[in-house]
């Protein structure tokens, strides 16, 4: 190639947009051009977040969007402790493109790190311009809220200037701060009291529309009929456009009834399994030499054995949240309005914009709250397809998935394959450590950009797939190579992104390389692991504390199984999983975890996502992968795709560390270290690895 | 055609008739409490009570319900102190929901099951609750939850 990537990449001047930025934290929705600031939030953008009402109460409009990881209760929390005002007048209104500058997506748990510090320095500065006004801990001042709420101005950048806050500082004795709180609304969740999710807005004369869902992946409708579909009551009718083939009815009954009389004829399509497990399969990468990207370098000397050699490898995986993707959209004398529970509405804003060329100023995007993201909903689909019927039909439309669709025309977490080599010294210690994957896209995905980013993005690694790869031990040879693949199916971040995966590889090798030298697993982790992550250490022993690791033995029908993990360069996780023989499978009855986010804002939350992660960690090792049959995802419904169930679930001990050190983030740490810990319980068992998970497809 | 629901006699719109109950419970009354999750009855994000009974809102025809009771958990709590039937206090106490979207559809099957059977026990109430799923993995206390309100429930007798 004649120019560097770097060149190329600042000759399309996205450079500046942190595409060369390959290890962490990019997001392919901030290379768009057309996105506004889209970095760390900054002190000027904390003051929209704080109003203060007539009637004595703090609005906090949220900058990230509360999906069930409770962040809406942690702010809540933060401002409570700046202002002294009880929580229960502090309302948060979910994430709205009107009310707060751009924001980024609500992904990677980096919300409390990166937003709380922030907010409690603007909290800080409305108490106190509040003092100064009379009004001290909540107490209303003495000619009341009125005056004060019309004032601009309460919360400005340069009264935050000197100001830290307490929220964060550990010599300071909490009152908000600390506290564990149950999630926001959760009177509204469990009496139906109040509308939380999109599919709970409904406006006058609302219609309800669809897309027509292709029936394999990358077909193209080439005629469709709605003669059958003129005879159902309520049908509106159908709409061809640039953004694709659009349904619409009185009522969804109708709108069902219309959809099935549609008689549409496709042409092309023809996604298989064969074909992606062909191009994902590590060995024959391998087979034409090092892999595209090398994040670490080293020379491998391939004519000594090696003490270990694993193939391991990880299906596709459905989001799966139990909300299927949903928006209400409405025109308004050219001004658009939707409704949607989105992971991140400056994007749909901005895509919405992009698509029927209207200016932002013209869009309002109102964030509900999300019934389960999971990096499912950081992209515009629904929202698009809700607004061009509301503009074709010239009413409010409400276009909500269906399952199948879910399944069908989501991406997913990508399919990956992995070669791990290794060889120990005598001392016990790791002397070569080789890991080789490929992996299908999780950041540079065809779901996220079109076919010029795609080609942009080929020249750097896509940091989804890096993810967690860089294993956290000593080695003196350490190589790690990858290669991202595009694949005829989408696929993109899933919890965790590539960590999930590949911390659940690495510790698979390790796990083996302790157990082939007869090395307790725990000992041949703490002899191993980098001296600059002492707190991946101290998690391991405290997670060997509460377990009892020293007194545990496997058997051939009672497995136990430990692992650990990083997640992000900042937060830690070791898992202790119990497993015994079920019929003809395994069922986890144990787990405990040692959990490391640094500061917490609120324990119970923290330890409701340590609880969330581990369950998705029994699906992942046991029974969750997303196959492929007739050119199109099979899942159609939970019946064929099996996330784990209530039974599928043991008790959990689980240990919160909070020692001292900055906060971090918990939405995705423990998914690291689970999936692992229960599959190295099975090895012990069985003793051999397991090497391809589920174990279910294993088994099958 | 009329049916009870949430205690108040109510009409089903002939337009509504032959759609799944769980539109017209969504769409025609405005109830937000049931969901939908999958559509073909493998979630339980739409659980409602007929006649004192879970049943899924997404598989039911709107007719199947003419002159029966229905209950959502909307009406839940209706007669109970606070307006809470003791397993939306023991849900909220425990601070069961993370998303919260099948929440609904928890607290239905759970209430339905101990109505039934009081005493239900752990491998009862697995059973039953092995057909709601929660992607948020909130399981750990649902069961403690589950397991409060028994109590109550048990206190009260």
């Amino acid at each position: 190639m004649a120019i560097s990537r770097r060149a190329m990449l600042r000759r399309l001047a996205w450079a500046g947009a942190g595409l060369t930025v390959v290890a962490g934290t990019t997001y392919a929705y901030a290379l768009f051009p057309a996105l506004p600031h889209r970095g760390a939030p900054r002190l000027q953008e904390a003051a929209a977040w704080l109003r203060l009402t007539p009637e004595g109460r703090i609005q906090l409009a949220l900058p990230r969007t509360e999906m069930g990881q409770g962040i809406a209760i942690a702010l809540r929390q933060i401002v409570a402790e700046e202002t002294g005002f009880p929580l229960d007048r502090i309302d948060a209104i979910q994430p709205r493109t009107d009310l707060i500058p751009a924001t980024r997506a609500t992904v990677g748990s980096d919300s409390i790190k990166d937003y709380g510090p922030l907010l409690a320095r603007a909290a800080a500065a409305l108490a106190r311009t509040l003092s100064k006004e009379g009004s001290v801990e909540g107490a209303p001042p003495r000619d009341g809220w009125a005056r004060l709420a019309t004032r601009p101005r309460l919360v400005e950048a340069d009264n935050m200037a000197g100001v830290r806050g307490r929220s964060f500082d550990r010599r300071v004795p909490k009152r908000a701060v600390g506290m564990p709180v149950v999630t926001d609304d959760v009177r509204a969740i469990v009496t139906g009291s109040a509308p939380l999710f999109a599919d709970d807005v409904r406006l006058p004369d609302m219609a309800h529309g669809a897309a027509l869902p292709p029936p394999r992946i990358g077909a193209a409708l080439e005629a469709v009929d709605d003669i059958a579909a003129r005879d159902v009551d309520g049908y509106l009718g159908l709409w061809r456009n640039g953004h694709g083939t659009f349904v619409a009815a009185e009522t969804r009954g109708a709108l069902e009834r219309s959809l099935a009389a549609m008689q549409p004829t496709w042409t092309g399509g023809a996604a298989t399994l064969e074909h992606i497990e062909e191009a994902i399969d590590i060995d024959s990468g391998l087979a034409r030499g090092a892999l595209e990207h090398e994040p670490l370098n080293a020379a491998i000397d391939d004519s000594r054995p090696f003490d270990l050699d694993l193939r391991l490898d990880v299906p596709m995986a459905a989001h799966a949240a139990m909300e299927p993707q949903t928006a209400v959209a409405r025109f308004t004398d050219g001004k658009l309005e939707v409704w949607t529970g989105t992971q991140d509405v400056t994007f749909v804003r901005s895509v919405l914009s992009d698509e029927l060329s209207l200016s932002p100023n013209d869009i309002v995007v109102y964030g509900c709250r999300v019934g389960g993201g999971f990096g499912l909903k950081t992209i515009c689909t629904v929202e698009l397809e809700a607004a061009v019927l509301s503009r074709s039909l010239g009413r409010p439309a409400k276009v909500q998935w269906t399952r199948l669709d879910a399944f069908r025309r989501s991406f997913h977490r990508p399919p990956s394959s992995h070669r791990i080599r290794a060889r120990i010294s005598p001392d016990g210690r790791i002397d070569t450590w080789h890991h080789a994957y490929r992996s299908g896209h999780v950041i540079f995905t065809s779901a996220a950009m079109g076919p010029a980013l795609q080609w942009a993005t080929s020249f750097v690694g896509d940091p989804g797939v890096l993810r967690g790869a860089i294993p956290p031990y000593d080695a003196l040879t350490t190589r790690v190579e990858y290669e991202d693949v595009r694949l005829p199916v989408h696929t993109g971040p899933w919890r965790g992104l590539g960590a999930a995966p590949n911390v659940w590889a690495i510790e698979t090798a390790i796990d083996q390389l302790a157990r082939r030298r007869g090395d307790d697993p725990l000992a041949f982790r703490k002899r191993n692991i980098k001296s600059e992550w002492p707190r991946l250490a101290r998690a391991l022993d405290r997670v060997a504390a509460i377990s009892n690791w020293g007194a545990l033995r496997s058997t051939a029908y009672r497995g136990y199984g430990l692992a650990c993990g990083i997640y992000k360069e900042m937060s830690y996780a070791a898992v202790v999983a119990e497993v015994v023989r079920d019929g003809a499978g395994y069922r986890v009855t144990r787990l405990w975890c040692a959990h490391d986010c640094g500061f917490i804002v609120n324990p119970d939350q923290v330890h409701a996502q340590v609880e969330g992660n581990l369950v998705w960690c029994i699906g992942m090792a046991l029974t969750e992968s997303l196959g492929i049959s007739d050119g199109h995802v099979s899942a159609t419904s939970f019946a064929d795709y099996a996330v784990a169930r209530f039974s599928d679930v043991p008790p959990m001990t689980v240990d919160l560390i909070d020692e001292g050190e900055p906060a971090s983030g918990a939405g995705e740490t423990a998914i690291v270290a689970g999936t692992a810990a229960i599959t190295n319980a099975i090895s012990a068992m069985a003793g051999r690895p397991v090497t391809r998970i589920p174990l279910a497809a294993t088994m099958a | 055609m009329r049916f009870t629901l949430n205690g108040t006699a109510a009409d089903i719109p002939a337009v509504f008739a032959d759609d799944r109950l769980l539109w017209l419970l969504r769409d025609h009354f405005a109830l937000n409490g049931p969901k939908y999750g999958c559509g073909v009855g493998t979630c339980g994000a739409c659980v409602v009570h007929v006649d004192g009974r879970p049943e899924r809102a997404c598989l039911l025809p709107a007719s199947e319900v003419a002159g029966k009771a229905v209950t959502t958990i909307e009406g839940l709590g209706i007669g109970w102190p606070e307006g809470l039937h003791p397993i939306q206090k023991a849900w909220i106490e425990s601070g069961v929901p993370q998303c919260g979207y099948c929440q609904s559809g928890q607290v239905m099957t759970a209430a339905g099951l101990l109505a039934e059977n009081p005493q239900a026990g752990a491998e009862e109430i697995a059973a039953t609750m092995d057909g709601v799923i929660c992607r948020c993995g909130t399981y750990v206390r649902i069961r403690g939850a589950i397991d409060a309100a028994r109590e109550a429930l048990r206190g009260r007798s």
